[in-house]
């Protein structure tokens, strides 16, 4: 799962009058027509660093994105939820693996993305900064946070480059069952006694905001995001999206006799559009900035994880094979 | 640090809290191209890759990575390496237009598979196997047949020997694959509780 | 057919299905890399798949639920071999006793095959593709990383040496034994003791490790009679957490 389009906005745009007119014109043209870029293909310096940027920290996102919901597997109620949960986890791990290798294709190796995740110099999706406290946070990941994700992802499945696209068809297809089972699960809490519905409305309290976070900032149109757009890097504005999962899943929410904590919350009739109370951008800040309530374990596990499974990783090596780019 | 997780309690993570040192990237392993069969009789199709240290352990993960899901008769995997690429093609034209008819002489005999991609954008599908004494010659004697076809845009060729394919007693491993229904989102209906919900709480409006 | 000894049977396999398969699906998300961490996840999965449904054959023997069993009983009622329950350590422990319990599990599956209880027979065929895997999973592991480094193998070894005990756990003989064999429900935990220790000392063979001289070894029973170690119950506590807060909704 991935979120937040804000991955764009300090991003250095140079070096674009320096690339073949001609070439830039065809590879262009080439999109225009809708066909996919794939990795043999020539392709501008600012293309290629753009996705890199996207597909990893897309890669780290769904990686980080194991460890929260993870936190619930070994607690999971019942074969039924204990088997879904460590196969959703397991697919998040999945999706790390085939987004990492597409990033791969475009010439940047996995321990080097790696290494830059657990070194802090690459993001994630900020929602994972979060903390679940009870079982329900758990549900609300599953159905509500891959909602998300599943929104800008077939978003960016529209894209222009041919691995991350295959990638992305893969993906889509098991978050259909992510989402599935997170429904699932949250009508049960939700039906269920009065408990656990009371365990599902503190879940979706403590995760609006960040939900709404996951979108990331309003929309600033710049140049940057007009090149990236007709490139089909950034495929859907950051409030297009955030519109279209609320309108997609907050009647769902509702019709569980559900609340959702903003008074401000409602579809304007006129626009077709939804209208919110802004969420605290600033916490958003603080909170990708690294402040946020735990992205210090997040790193520190993903860190120790690297740390225990060297010496397995240093057993398998061939110190004369050569790393060669993947295929496609 | 105390965390929710008690698995990352486990982990006794004091040791390693501040071990920001740069890891050394020895343990970025070759990648090996992984092929799936879907059903017996279709053909061989390009999915993806795994990180592995040799074709056994690809094997390995690439089952899991790559075949946990709907029905699977065959895996293979071959190392990256190990695949001869041609150029590309685009349109009408075909990738054998540019298969020289000469070749080199060297080499033993020895047989080679053979992956065309005929639509930009999918995957490569296994198509069958010459035999030859080197890429070159194997392309050459693969012309013929499909330079007046569909146009071919790219082609792999992948020494057969290269290959780690599924032996016959091996095929098992997807026997219960139909039944991870628990992997399926087709296992996770509650419209009924749903829709009990909904009319109960409409009865209950009405007695309002 | 003495159903006394069929249930004790079918218990003790379960619960060491269901343990194994919670203990393996910890390392998920956390694992040495990518490409295991999702298989072993699976295998976690087809584990815990597999417990589910013995507990089913023993509910349709009049035992209740399968999620019943399986997350409200105490630890004093599991019947599951000590091995499954200890902590997962490093991964060359878990890969150790992943090694060492499918080879087992394979054996006796592959043994129940002709069971004359026909559902149990019929279980043990059809998994046995999800036990080819695991122990195809298990064998190539052992042989890579019990001939790499130095570090590699002394790890493996000392988690060897570790274990052993405890896998000499998991034949701890039923007190039905001559039932089950004479009803030919299974052929027995000395059966099946002989036919791992020969696939077990094939494997190890072909890498540097040591097997060493079981039979000087004291095996850890007590586990398939309810006395286990004192990781099992917190385990127990930890899965049934969210269950135990009411076991009657349905979540
Ligand atoms: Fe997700
Ligand atoms: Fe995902
Ligand atoms: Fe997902």
């Amino acid at each position: 799962m991935y979120g937040g389009g804000n991955t764009f906005e300090s991003v250095k745009f140079e070096g674009l009058e320096n690339e073949d007119p001609q070439k830039l014109a065809e590879f262009e043209a080439r999109i225009e027509r809708g066909e996919k870029i794939e990795p043999h293909d020539w392709m501008p310096q600012l293309y290629r660093k753009q996705l890199i940027r996207m597909i990893e920290q897309h890669a780290h996102s769904e990686i980080i994105g194991a460890l929260p919901e993870g936190t619930w597997i070994t607690r999971a109620p019942g074969f039924k939820r204990k088997l879904a949960l460590m196969a959703k986890v397991q697919d998040e791990v999945g999706h790390a693996q085939l987004l990492y290798s597409a990033a791969e294709t475009l010439g940047k190796s996995r321990e080097q993305m790696i290494d830059d995740l657990i070194e802090g110099k690459s993001k994630y999706s900020n929602i994972f900064n979060y903390p679940a406290f009870t079982w329900a946070d758990s549900c609300f990941i599953s159905w509500l946070v891959d909602a998300g994700a599943i929104v800008n992802q077939m978003a960016n499945a529209r894209g222009s480059y041919g691995p991350y696209c295959r990638a992305l068809e893969r993906i889509c297809a098991e978050e259909s069952f992510h989402l599935k089972y997170g429904h699932h699960c949250v009508i049960h809490m939700a039906t269920g006694t009065p408990k656990q519905r009371q365990m599902m409305q503190e879940a979706i309290d403590r995760w609006w905001g960040p939900m709404m976070h996951f979108f990331g900032p309003p929309d600033k149109v710049s140049v940057h995001t007009e090149v990236l757009m007709r490139w089909k890097v950034k495929m859907a504005s950051n409030d297009d999206c955030r519109n279209q999962f609320l309108d997609m899943y907050v009647p769902k929410i509702w019709e569980l006799g559900l609340t959702i904590p903003d008074p401000n919350l409602r579809k304007n009739p006129e626009t077709k559009k939804w209208e919110y109370t802004e969420p605290d951008w600033d916490e958003f800040k603080r909170v990708i900035n690294g402040d946020g309530p735990c992205n210090k374990e997040r790193l520190a596990v993903r860190r120790v994880a690297e740390e225990r499974g060297k010496w397995v990783r240093q057993a398998l090596l061939r110190p004369k094979t050569e790393y060669v780019t993947p295929l496609a | 640090m105390e965390s929710l997780d008690p698995r990352v309690n486990r982990l006794n993570m004091k040791g390693f809290e501040g071990d920001l040192t740069r890891k050394v990237p020895l343990d970025q392993f070759g990648t090996f191209e992984v092929f799936v069969q879907m059903k017996e009789g279709k053909p061989y199709q390009h999915e993806g890759i795994v990180h592995a240290p040799n074709n056994e352990m690809a094997f390995v993960f690439a089952k899991e990575q790559f075949s946990r899901r709907m029905t699977c008769t065959g895996i293979f995997v071959v190392e990256t390496r190990n695949v001869f690429v041609t150029q590309f093609t685009e349109g009408e034209d075909t990738v054998y237009n540019y298969v020289p008819d000469e070749f080199p002489q060297q080499g033993e005999k020895e047989q080679y598979e053979f992956f065309h991609l005929m639509k930009r954008g999918k995957q490569h599908e296994h198509v069958g196997a010459v035999e030859a004494k080197n890429p070159q010659e194997a392309l050459a004697l693969a012309k013929p047949a499909f330079i007046n076809e569909k146009p071919v845009f790219n082609v792999w060729v992948i020494k057969t020997k290269d290959i780690l394919f599924t032996s016959e007693e091996d095929k098992i491993i997807w026997d219960t694959l139909p039944e991870k229904k628990f992997r399926e989102a087709s296992d996770y209906k509650a419209g009924d509780k749903l829709k009990a919900f909904k009319e109960n709480k409409a009865a209950q409006n009405q007695e309002k | 057919m003495n159903e006394t000894a069929l249930k004790e049977l079918l218990y003790k396999v379960a619960d060491d299905q269901l343990i194994i398969g919670h203990r393996n699906s910890e390392w998920t998300g956390m694992g040495p890399l990518l490409e295991e961490d999702i298989a072993f996840s699976s295998m976690a999965q087809d584990k815990v798949g597999q417990s589910q449904a013995l507990y089913q054959l023993l509910h349709e023997l009049g035992e209740k639920q399968p999620d019943t069993i399986a997350f409200t009983r105490n630890a004093d009622q599991f019947h599951n071999c000590q091995l499954v329950e200890l902590p997962n350590g490093e991964y060359d422990f878990s890969l150790i006793r992943h090694f060492l319990f499918d080879t087992a599990e394979a054996i006796r599956f592959d043994m129940l095959t002709t069971s004359s209880y026909t559902p149990l027979a019929q279980l043990a065929k059809k998994i046995q593709g999800e036990l080819r895997y695991h122990t195809m999973h298990a064998n190539t592991w052992i042989k890579q990383l019990g001939s790499a480094t130095e570090e590699s193998i002394s790890r493996l070894q000392s988690s060897l040496d570790k274990a052993l005990p405890y896998a000499l756990g998991i034949f701890e003989p039923s007190p039905y034994e001559q039932e089950l064999i004479a009803e030919g429900i299974f052929a027995g935990e000395e059966a099946l003791k002989a036919k791992w220790t020969e696939k077990v000392t094939e494997v190890l063979s072909q890498t540097r490790l040591e097997i060493g001289d079981l039979s000087a070894i004291d095996p850890k029973f007590g586990g398939r009679q309810g006395k286990h170690t004192e990781h099992l119950q917190p385990l127990l506590d930890e899965m049934s957490e969210v269950f135990r807060i009411d076991p009657a909704a349905e979540w």
